[in-house]
């Protein structure tokens, strides 16, 4: 996403509601909906090649290799601490926050390698957004968190800051129960709509892959069934990462399912063969629950 | 059973903090509370006339019908006093009688040549004139009753001399025997001490009760008026009554003081009634009232503290604390932003940070003359101000005394601002910048202002450093900040050390001290009611 592209936000933002929305009543219409696929989705978004990270000396994720196909959603599972966050965190690369790590290998999204030199992180951050484990809206009200990313974008107009605001609420399903009043605190909404708010907000600065670090792990069933609908609902527009603990949610949501484990990535392929046949025997272990 | 025992730990547990919180409100209150009852007495206490006098003149404040019929029923209590004095000073100053009594010779040389007498006779009168005076002047100046006498009589027996009665000599025979009448019962030896004793009592007549009605108004103000507070004047009375002495009790021992009452060392003379009289009738010659002094917090004091307000040194403490906050503000946040958000962990930034730690504990004086030499001396001239000790200096020297303090909370502050939210605002693709100018610096808010609260409290007490960079006892307004301005602080400083008006005024100095406390404790309370609103704005209520 180049400079040019801030000038021609507001027209493209309105055919994007429009297809937004469109894609929400069909699959409303027709649960079939959400098999439709997108053009030129063969070729790999984000692609890793040999990647490691490495927390000091200490590596988080090791060698991995694997490509993520847009348009889709990929989950990737495995046991506590195998460095599924961190693979997801290095893909924005919001772990340059932590000290004292690097890197190995190549990591590409949209095909730059997004730990080159010269990468502009705010662009690669705007295509890539992250929906993180717990709920963390800013201290703002509604509207001024969905806000955020389009005026760090340059929107200053009142009137397109709130088509934005009402198109990825809508879109991350929160619109109707809290368009009576955006100017409450986000902080004063219930843990899933706070998570469905942050998701509004990733949506809101129109990236092309939304990463999100067990995006349910701190809600209930109900607001976790929100959430997924709405994860099946943005795939067709969205790529979508998904880490999870939740093996039903993983083979509920995604296409492809990684397995990783000791930071090594295990397996990788259609979530139905790693479910059903899974290639490897720790793969199998762990989707059965005899992992340990 | 170990049930029970962990419940009387607990109970324990409650009631030794319960106790110490008990103990710890009770100490501050023992403290405090007789510093507020003194302090209080600035603005609340018994006026007198003198008072009033002093509000309508300076701030026409009051009725001036009242005061007028007031003035006039306190004068001739009043009169009374001071003709014993004055009858009792006539009897005894030797200077003054011999003017008198060459006064009267004068007066009566002069009406003499319009007589229309022979030049012979004029002769002849004009000199018994000049024998008596002489015989009158060798009475005054002689401790020895029996010269005294002899002369007197000498100049009596002329009483009757056809050429002095009905002329202004007669006076010469009222002079004498008023003389000796003063004289007849007291011990001519004790002149010198009654006359410096006379000297004492004057005095504290004139703090009492001002300046005479005929006398014209003095040059100072603080001189126009009398004892304007029945607390002070009770204390001038007490002067009026006992006299200190240092007295050597025994041979190489050292001095003592000892109190002596005046009415026992006139006894017997003219002035002995001046000191029942004044203990009896002070209340009428001032007339107390209490009052409720709240223009003490807005107005100037006159002449130096003696009387008016505190209104001057609130303005200067204001001033200088929300300057220094100025300051202090944003480069406390910029600091603590850097070494949190940017600063990696090396040996400089240690070094930089054991330094903040250490300047948190250097005594405040070294800050004063740290501000002299930097701010007054180098740092304002080199900007083209004025070298010399100004608001300007003293707010910057009162900033860097406070920025550790300042600089330690917004570190903590901005530290505990929670990870995820600066997580997310750079996941939204937020620069660092934007990221803590938007989310961290407002989430750290109320924690900043805790620092500002800290600091607040530190700045507006401080004496010493703006010793030498900008506060003044006494002085103008300040016209601009390259003006010095009057503390809250440093008045009160000003007060103790000179010792005569801490004498004085103690009312004054405690008044400082307790609109200081009070001062910080509504900064404090500003400070507090914005923090928590905007503690309530980021949960969004
Ligand atoms: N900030 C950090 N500093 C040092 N080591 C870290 C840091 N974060 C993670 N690690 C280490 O990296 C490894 C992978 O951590 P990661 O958070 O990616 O695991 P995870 O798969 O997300 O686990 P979980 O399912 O519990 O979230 C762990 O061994 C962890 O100890
Ligand atoms: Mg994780």
């Amino acid at each position: 996403m180049q400079k040019g592209n801030d000038n021609m936000l507001i027209p493209s933002l309105e055919t994007d509601t429009q297809e937004i929305e469109s894609v929400v009543s069909l699959s409303q219409k027709n649960n079939v909906a959400t098999k439709k696929k997108a053009p030129n989705c063969e070729c790999a978004i984000v692609k890793s090649e040999n990647f490691s990270f490495y927390y000091g000396s200490k590596a988080g994720v090791k060698d991995i290799s694997m490509e993520i196909y847009p348009c889709s959603v990929t989950a990737i599972i495995g046991p506590s601490g195998c460095g599924k966050s961190t693979f997801l965190r290095s893909i924005n690369r919001i772990n340059d926050l932590i000290p004292h790590t690097h890197i190995d290998g190549k990591l590409f999204v949209n095909g730059h390698n997004v730990y080159d030199k010269n990468t502009n992180l705010v662009n690669l951050r705007q295509q890539v957004g992250m929906v993180f484990q717990k709920p963390n809206p800013f201290p703002k009200n509604i509207f001024d968190n969905v806000a955020y990313g389009p005026r760090l974008q340059g929107v200053k107009n009142r009137s397109s800051l709130q088509q934005v605001v009402e198109s990825s609420l809508k879109a991350a399903a929160l619109w109707d129960e809290v368009k009576d009043d955006l100017k409450k605190s986000a902080l004063a909404l219930s843990g899933g709509q706070q998570q469905r708010l942050c998701i509004a907000r990733a949506l809101a600065t129109r990236p092309n892959i939304i990463l999100m670090d067990e995006p349910c792990s701190a809600l209930d069933p109900i607001a976790t069934g929100k959430i997924e609908d709405l994860i099946d609902k943005l795939q067709n527009d969205y790529t979508i990462v998904i880490v999870t603990h939740n093996m039903q949610q993983a083979a509920r949501v995604s296409k492809r399912t990684a397995f990783f484990c000791l930071g090594e990535l295990i397996e990788y392929d259609s979530t139905v063969k790693i479910f059903r046949n899974p290639g490897k025997k720790q793969t199998e272990d762990y989707v059965t629950g005899r992992f340990g | 059973m170990r049930h029970i025992i962990r419940r009387i730990t607990d109970k324990a547990f409650t009631i030794l903090t319960g106790t110490s919180v008990v103990l710890l409100t009770s100490v501050l209150l023992i403290i405090l509370g007789p510093m507020v009852w003194r302090g209080a007495k600035a603005v609340i206490f018994k006026d007198t006339i003198e008072f009033r006098k002093m509000q309508l003149d300076l701030y026409n404040r009051g009725n001036s019908e009242a005061l007028k019929i007031e003035t006039s029923e306190t004068e001739s209590f009043r009169r009374t006093v001071y003709k014993i004095v004055d009858d009792f000073k006539h009897g005894i100053d030797t200077e003054e009688l011999i003017d008198k009594s060459k006064q009267i010779y004068r007066q009566f040389g002069k009406e003499l040549r319009y007589r229309g007498i022979t030049g012979k006779q004029y002769q002849k009168i004009r000199s018994l004139a000049r024998d008596l005076r002489g015989r009158l002047q060798a009475a005054f100046e002689s401790n020895d009753k029996k010269i005294i006498k002899e002369n007197i009589d000498y100049v009596l027996q002329y009483r009757k001399n056809k050429y002095f009665v009905d002329t202004t000599a007669a006076e010469f025979f009222t002079l004498a025997e008023d003389f000796y009448k003063t004289i007849e019962n007291i011990d001519l030896n004790k002149r010198q001490e009654y006359t410096a004793s006379l000297q004492q009592i004057e005095e504290v007549i004139f703090q009492l009760l001002g300046p005479r009605p005929d006398e014209p108004l003095p040059a100072l103000t603080m001189e126009r008026y009398g004892a304007t507070r029945w607390d002070l004047a009770q204390k001038l009375l007490d002067n009026l009554l006992w006299s200190q002495q240092w007295i050597q009790q025994e041979a190489g021992q050292p001095l003592t003081k000892i109190r002596v009452s005046r009415a026992e060392q006139f006894a017997g003379t003219k002035l002995e009634p001046l000191f029942g009289y004044v203990e009896n009738n002070l209340a009428k010659m001032l007339k107390p009232e209490y009052t409720f002094y709240w223009q003490y917090f807005i107005d100037d004091s006159t002449p130096g503290h003696y009387f008016g307000g505190v209104g001057p040194e609130i303005l200067g403490t204001l001033l200088l604390t929300l300057l220094a906050m100025l300051f202090v503000f944003p480069l406390g946040v910029i600091s603590a932003a850097y070494l949190v958000e940017c600063a990696s962990d090396n040996i400089a930034v240690r070094i930089i940070r054991m330094c903040i730690n250490t300047l948190a504990g250097v005594p405040s004086i070294v800050f004063g003359l740290f501000g002299l030499a930097f701010f007054v001396l180098f740092f304002i001239p080199l900007f083209g101000g004025p070298s010399k000790p100004c608001i300007l200096a003293a707010s910057m020297t009162l900033a860097v005394l406070t920025l550790p303090v300042m600089i330690r909370a917004s570190e903590e502050a901005i530290r505990s601002v929670p990870q995820t939210y600066k997580e997310a605002s750079l996941g939204l693709g937020a620069s660092r910048f934007r990221t803590f100018v938007k989310v961290t610096l407002p989430a750290a808010l109320p924690g900043i202002l805790t620092g500002v609260i800290l600091s607040i409290s530190r700045v507006a007490g401080e004496t010493a450093p703006i010793l030498f960079t900008g506060a003044v006892a006494l002085g103008p307004l300040p016209k601009s900040l390259f003006d010095p301005t009057r503390t809250l602080s440093y008045g009160s400083y000003d007060i103790a050390v000179g010792d005569r008006l801490a004498m004085m005024v103690p009312h004054n100095q405690y008044g400082m001290v307790v609109t200081l406390v009070l001062l910080i404790l509504s900064l404090n309370a500003i400070a507090i009611v914005l923090r928590a609103r905007v503690f309530r704005r980021l949960r969004g209520e």
